[in-house]
């Protein structure tokens, strides 16, 4: 285990696409535990930085330590092992398999951590209040719903780090509110590390801390 | 990969049921261009085998290995039988009379053989074999054509005159014989006019000395000519390999063609799936996790594919088998394994390079929804 205080440390990282530098030498580092609220104009550099936290994407220099392991060094399966067994994703699109219903799409991230219970997956569904949804089809349930079962995937396997990118994105103010009331509550019953990515103050001020980026570069870091 | 349990095993199908039944249309697109490879490769090898199987087979239809046919002129001496006989290493010979006979005029070929001495192996009998003098056989086509049944009295015409035989039964072998005449020597002699001559005589020798009989025969025998199994096969053989070439040639095509086609099913498939496939990465899949789907879609792709090429590659070959050389095709049982084989193959080899490919797909780019 890693020192508590360093659970998530990026030294110098970089990431140069052909036509832009994403990021530039971003040097931080977050507590277990922590809720960071990373904002920023768009093209700042938040999606590339949360995926190069995930190992979905590479830095072209520096390092990125989580939880004592340099995840810049490992190999591809190492990596997805790494993925399933510590971080949960929230998108802004809710990226559900269309042609399964609730319950099975929480499933399927159990599938691939260990194996698929049914009745976990549910209980899972109820504790982010779509109990009454769990057979329907992404195609028959709202936006905010969808959400919810992201929310429910990404926790399924009880990450220690919860990655949002934008996760109220395409919900009205309503929703949003919902949405963060449940991670707030599931966020204080099990104390995992979320860093959310988000344009929205109201969305970033449920964060004790908020980094604000520019141009590939963090300009402040504030603590509430 | 790791292993997975069978709880795992029934997670995965479940998981796996739910895409493919996502797109059937693909997969039985896919499977149905597989089979039609199979099926060519099938019904080629067949039709080969059935041919193959040919070769020779005049001989070994009479359990003979050497046949001595007439030098000049087209008859040879009966007196030639019984010195073959006393050729060592000759283990039985029996003279055969070929001619034609008329039924109401109509020409129709006519065996004369030892009805006793017949070895019957490749051959079908409906009804009983001749037992007496003015009983004959008559091939299949033949009863099928004059309405023939067991008991019925046939008039026959020929250089010897006009008589009637009693047909005692009917043969099947796929040759000649199906639509011919088959009566005792003795009968066809008197039918035909001729008497103590032959117009081939079979020979069966001691395997492995058959060199040495055909020798001894021209050297023994005047007037003969006497060549082997081997040297029959082999004659018709070399008619037969550029036909041969030209089959192996459209195989391939075939196989090309298929691949490519399934080749481009699963590209379209795996191209389809790219938010997908980001998203089990993203959930932290592995390689082997991922692609262990599109890998079980290629093997059911190449078995079914394989399994119904074969039962069609089977079918065509008999029915070509029978209408362009009236013969049946027995193919090796380890063909069907051949043919399963073959689709897999086909499968695998197409799915490999898109489903590579799948893998290189840049996951946070997909998932933000460029
Ligand atoms: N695959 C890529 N190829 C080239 N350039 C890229 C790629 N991905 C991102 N970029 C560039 O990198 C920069 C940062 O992109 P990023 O998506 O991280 O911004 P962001 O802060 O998430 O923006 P938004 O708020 O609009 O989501 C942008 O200039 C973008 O154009
Ligand atoms: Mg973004």
């Amino acid at each position: 285990m890693g020192s508590a205080d360093e659970f998530i440390k990026l030294r110098c990282v970089s990431k140069e696409y052909a036509t832009a530098s994403a990021l530039r030498g971003i040097d931080m580092v977050v507590e277990k535990g922590q809720w960071v609220s990373v904002v920023g104009p768009s093209g700042s550099g938040k999606s590339t930085l949360l995926n190069i936290m995930s190992g979905l994407d590479n830095p072209t220099s520096g390092q990125v330590v989580i939880d004592s392991t340099d995840i810049t060094a490992m190999k591809e399966d190492e990596m997805a092992r790494f993925r399933r067994e510590k971080i949960g994703f929230v998108f802004q699109q809710s990226h559900l398999i269309p042609y399964l219903n609730a319950v099975e799409n929480v499933m399927l991230a159990q599938y691939f951590h260990s194996i698929a219970d049914e009745r976990e997956a549910a209980d899972s569904l109820e504790r982010v209040g779509m109990g009454h949804r769990i057979d329907h089809k992404p195609s028959q349930l709202s936006g905010g719903e969808q959400q919810r079962i992201c929310i429910a995937r990404a926790l399924i396997n009880s990450p220690q780090i919860l990655l949002a990118d934008e996760p109220t994105g395409n919900l009205d103010r309503e929703n949003t509110r919902k949405i963060l009331e449940l991670l707030n509550r599931l966020y204080s019953e099990r104390q995992f590390t979320i860093i959310l990515v988000t344009h929205d103050p109201f969305v970033a001020q449920w964060g004790r801390r908020t980094i604000t980026m520019e141009d590939g570069k963090i300009i402040r870091d504030e603590y509430r | 990969m790791k292993v997975l349990s069978r709880f795992e095993i029934r997670r995965f199908l479940f998981f796996f049921a739910r895409s493919v039944s996502q797109r059937k249309g693909r997969v039985v697109i896919a499977s149905l261009s597989v089979m039609l490879a199979v099926a060519m490769v099938t019904a080629l090898a067949g039709i080969n085998s059935g041919i193959r199987e040919k070769l020779g087979a005049e001989l070994k239809a009479y359990g003979a290995n050497i046949i001595v046919s007439p030098r000049n002129g087209d008859s040879i001496e009966a007196a030639a039988l019984d010195k073959i006989r006393g050729i060592q290493h000759v283990e039985d010979a029996s003279g055969q009379v070929l001619g034609k006979v008329f039924i109401g005029g109509y020409a129709i070929e006519l065996i004369g053989l030892n009805i006793d001495r017949l070895k019957y192996s490749g051959w079908r009998f409906i009804g009983d074999r001749p037992a007496k003098r003015n009983e004959v056989l008559a091939g299949i086509d033949l009863r099928d054509a004059l309405r023939l049944a067991p008991g019925k009295t046939l008039s026959l015409e020929s250089n010897g005159g006009k008589a009637d035989f009693i047909v005692s039964g009917f043969v099947e072998k796929g040759g000649p014989e199906d639509s011919s005449i088959i009566m005792s020597i003795e009968d066809a002699w008197e039918l035909t006019g001729t008497n103590n001559v032959f117009s081939a005589i079979l020979v069966r020798g001691e395997p492995g000395k058959l060199d040495g009989i055909a020798r001894d025969i021209v050297r023994d025998v005047p007037a003969v000519a006497a060549k082997t199994l081997r040297q029959v096969a082999s004659a018709e053989e070399s008619l037969l390999s550029k036909m041969q070439l030209l089959m192996t040639l459209v195989t391939l095509i075939a196989l090309f063609a298929s691949t490519v086609s399934v080749a481009s099913t699963v590209s379209a498939n795996v191209f389809e799936r790219k938010k997908e496939i980001g998203l089990m990465k993203a959930l932290g899949g592995s390689r082997s996790q991922i692609t262990l789907f599109y890998t079980t879609e290629a093997v059911i792709i190449g078995l079914s594919g394989g399994l119904s090429g074969f039962i069609a590659g089977y079918l065509s070959a008999q029915a070509i088998s029978r209408g362009a050389f009236g013969s049946f095709i027995h193919l090796p049982q380890w063909m069907i394994l051949l043919s399963l084989a073959m689709g897999l193959s086909i499968a695998l080899t197409a799915s490999h390079f898109p489903v590579r490919g799948a893998m290189r797909y840049d996951a946070a780019a997909i998932l933000r929804g460029e």
